[in-house]
């Protein structure tokens, strides 16, 4: 309508002038009203207005005057010519802004995907992130309402979620609820989004590298329909959400290790002090009962008890940080010379008259292994105050040593009862004892359980057997090593 | 002597334990009071508790041993190998680890005390121990008196233990004394193979060494005449 008076307006101006006027001004003004026309309506109201300047060029510009005959044939021309130059003019003007239409929507579009990216990253915390995403999505698609359910969330059964919500993250499945009610279940995780019929709700599975994180629901107040932009937008924007949900979820994991770390930081820090705390009363506990040993002879009780309670102790912190394997080695090359020494040092006095008698494989090599010397010490010690335990008075015990390929081996023999064959494998438990074992031997029950983790933290190991003429037989493997030895001067 | 302990009831034990030694026991709290006590008083043996209030034991055992050569025995409710080699190389001469019993640190004590109060250590240039003689001058060394052959780090080695008989030497304490200036890969493997050839060479049963002492994760002990007689 309005062009319809510019295109009068215009008309009645030229006629004014008509007779100071050339057919080539009327036909540039009358190109430029189609040309304002075509960009500010459309390309119909184009070529209708280039129809209309067509009709009333001819009617009051080509003589003879007020009719549509036209004289000089050179006249059908110009008419003509005019008429092709504004119609195409009008056509591709008209592709040009669609092109520019395109053009923006995409930069529109890249610059909400840019939105979406900061807002999912700018916000500090992961679950706010969540629904800044939401947000975005909800205000591009023009819905009523938009959430983003976490798997964990739809498990813990939160704030009564839809049951499609439930449904779509169970299976991974998309899913929409049409206007009449019904429901239409997808058996893939993208739903036909150019065709959603009825749809007012729609469940999107969020997945990353095929595991379910979550599920998008987009509530619309009308059926949703969404352009082809939009629903490459919508494809988009689901891994949008996924990232977000999975960095929720690694959020999430990541105060839980903390918390963890700080619990096991706590315990360590009290294993030590409780061991601190414990031997310091225990030794002025010992102290005392010293003093008073010349008058009571419990006073020595007394003694062996606090021994035997700090024994108890340290063996369970080492037990917990064995299995913690929060247990610290010093494993390097030693000599095998070092150990038995060491070893026929610590038992000397425990065993009494009893005979430790030690076979070393020809006795003229020396043997090397790659241990923690400290630590195989209360190995094998725990193994002789064992067999000297469970002996008769005078009976041998024997310890051979060898190589054997790759591994040290200590074999240490006793002729006591030996334990039976059902519980061959038990004596390395916590806590085990033996049936001949009477309860004041002293012993806390872990000895055999912490030498064998200690063995198998070093790459060795400890087993036991039975030895063929009566008693037992415990063998600890521990890795030999070789060295250059270099050579004395003899 | 001086004690240096901040628990009232240890101090006590400690004052009962060598009452009947004729010892004069000093006392002291905290750190700072036993660093100037051991200044002032210049006691013959100094055992030092760590677990004190105003500063780390290692920290005291550097300071005093900066200026005193009085023995340090120290008392720890660590267990653990690096603690002691760590107080070791900080100057301490011996390690007890609490809790401890009276007539253990007794016997340490005694071994510190006559370790110092000896002669051998100081300036002599002939130690005698058990049936080993060793000649500083000559460079020699007698067996049951006979002759025998040491390599050069053989006898360095033996030399830096038994002129130092009764104290805990680390792993790195040989190494520094005994490998300085030496061209060597990795002597802290070496230095068990010398120490297994040199018990072969002087020990009657190098399995059941009478001079040369393992101290597990630690380093090596040279025994004192006294014990190496003793255990005979």
């Amino acid at each position: 309508m309005v062009w319809a008076l510019v295109m009068a307006g215009v008309t009645l101006g030229l006629l004014v002038v008509r007779d100071r006027l050339d057919k080539a001004h009327v036909t540039l003004v009358y190109l430029l009203v189609v040309l304002a026309g075509t960009v500010g309506g459309g390309r119909t109201l184009g070529l209708a207005l280039a129809g209309a300047a067509f009709l009333l060029f001819n009617w009051f510009f080509l003589p003879p005057f007020n009719t549509f005959v036209i004289n000089d044939p050179f006249d059908w021309l110009v008419l003509l010519a005019f008429l092709v130059v504004s119609a195409t003019a009008a056509q591709m003007l008209h592709r040009l802004r669609a092109e520019a239409d395109v053009a923006r929507r995409r930069a529109a579009e890249v610059d909400r995907f840019a939105a979406l990216g900061a807002e999912a990253l700018k916000v500090g915390r992961a679950e706010e992130a969540v629904t800044a995403v939401a947000e975005v999505i909800r205000q591009t698609l023009g819905l009523n309402d938009c959430r983003i359910h976490t798997r964990e969330a739809v498990a813990a059964g939160g704030p009564a979620p839809d049951s499609l919500v439930t449904w779509s993250a169970a299976h991974g499945w998309a899913a929409m609820r049409q206007a009449d009610g019904t429901t239409r279940l997808t058996e893939s995780g993208e739903p036909p989004l150019g065709r959603l019929h009825d749809a007012v709700a729609l469940y999107l599975p969020l997945t990353v590298q095929s595991r379910i994180l979550g599920v998008l629901e987009l509530i619309g107040g009308s059926p949703i329909v969404l352009s082809p932009a939009q629903q490459r937008f919508l494809v988009a924007l689901t891994h949008y959400a996924a990232l977000a949900v999975e960095r929720t979820r690694l959020e999430a994991e990541a105060g839980r290790v903390e918390v963890l770390r700080e619990a096991d930081r706590i315990k360590d820090a009290l294993l030590a002090s409780v061991s601190h705390d414990l031997r310091t009363p225990l030794t002025t506990i010992k102290a005392l009962a010293h003093e008073m040993s010349g008058d009571d002879d419990r006073a020595m009780t007394i003694e062996e008890e606090a021994d035997r309670l700090n024994r108890l102790v340290a063996d369970l912190l080492d037990l917990t940080r064995l299995k913690g394997g929060a247990f610290t080695l010093a494993v390097e090359i030693n000599a095998v010379d070092d150990l038995i020494g060491a070893l026929l040092q610590r038992v000397s006095g425990a065993l009494g008259n009893r005979e430790l008698r030690v076979g070393l494989q020809d006795g003229g090599t020396l043997l090397l292994g790659r241990f923690d010397l400290s630590q195989s010490l209360r190995i094998l010690v725990n193994l002789v105050e064992n067999a000297h335990k469970y002996s008769l008075p005078g009976e041998r015990i024997d310890l051979t040593v060898a190589r054997e390929g790759e591994r040290l081996t200590f074999a240490l023999a006793d002729r006591g009862p030996g334990v039976p064959a059902a519980q061959w494998e038990r004596i390395f438990e916590p806590f085990y004892r033996g049936p001949g074992a009477l309860p004041e031997t002293g012993g806390t029950g872990l000895g055999l359980a912490i030498a064998r983790q200690l063995a198998r933290l070093q790459g060795g190991d400890l087993t036991h057997a039975p030895r063929p003429a009566g008693g037992t037989i415990f063998t600890l493997t521990l890795p030999a090593a070789d060295l250059p030895v270099p050579t004395p001067a003899s | 002597m001086l004690v240096i302990d901040d628990e009232i009831q240890i101090r006590r034990a400690l004052r009962n334990a060598f009452a009947d030694t004729g010892a004069t026991v000093l006392e002291a709290g905290t750190a700072r009071q036993g660093i100037d006590l051991a200044a002032a008083e210049r006691p013959d043996l100094i055992i030092l508790d760590l677990g004190l209030p105003d500063a780390p034991g290692a920290e005291v055992c550097r300071e005093i041993r900066s200026w005193s050569t009085s023995p340090i025995l120290v008392l720890s409710a660590r267990h653990s190998d690096e603690e002691k080699v760590r107080l070791l190389d900080a100057g301490a001469d011996d390690y007890v680890t609490k809790p401890f019993s009276t007539s253990e640190l007794q016997a340490r004590a005694r071994a510190l005390l006559r370790r110092t109060q000896g002669t051998g250590a100081g300036g002599a240039s002939r130690i005698e121990i058990g049936g080993l003689v060793l000649d500083l001058a000559a460079r020699s060394l007698t067996r049951d008196g006979e002759a025998v052959h040491l390599t050069p780090i053989e006898w360095d080695l033996l030399r830096e233990m038994m002129t130092n008989a009764g104290r805990v030497l680390t792993h790195r304490h040989l190494f520094t004394h005994v490998w300085r200036g030496r061209q060597f890969g990795n002597a802290s493997q070496y230095l068990r193979v010398y120490v297994a050839h040199l018990r072969r060479k002087i020990e009657g049963d190098s399995l059941r060494p009478r001079y040369i002492v393992t101290e597990p994760g630690v380093g090596y002990r040279f025994a004192t005449a006294a014990e190496s007689g003793a255990r005979d």
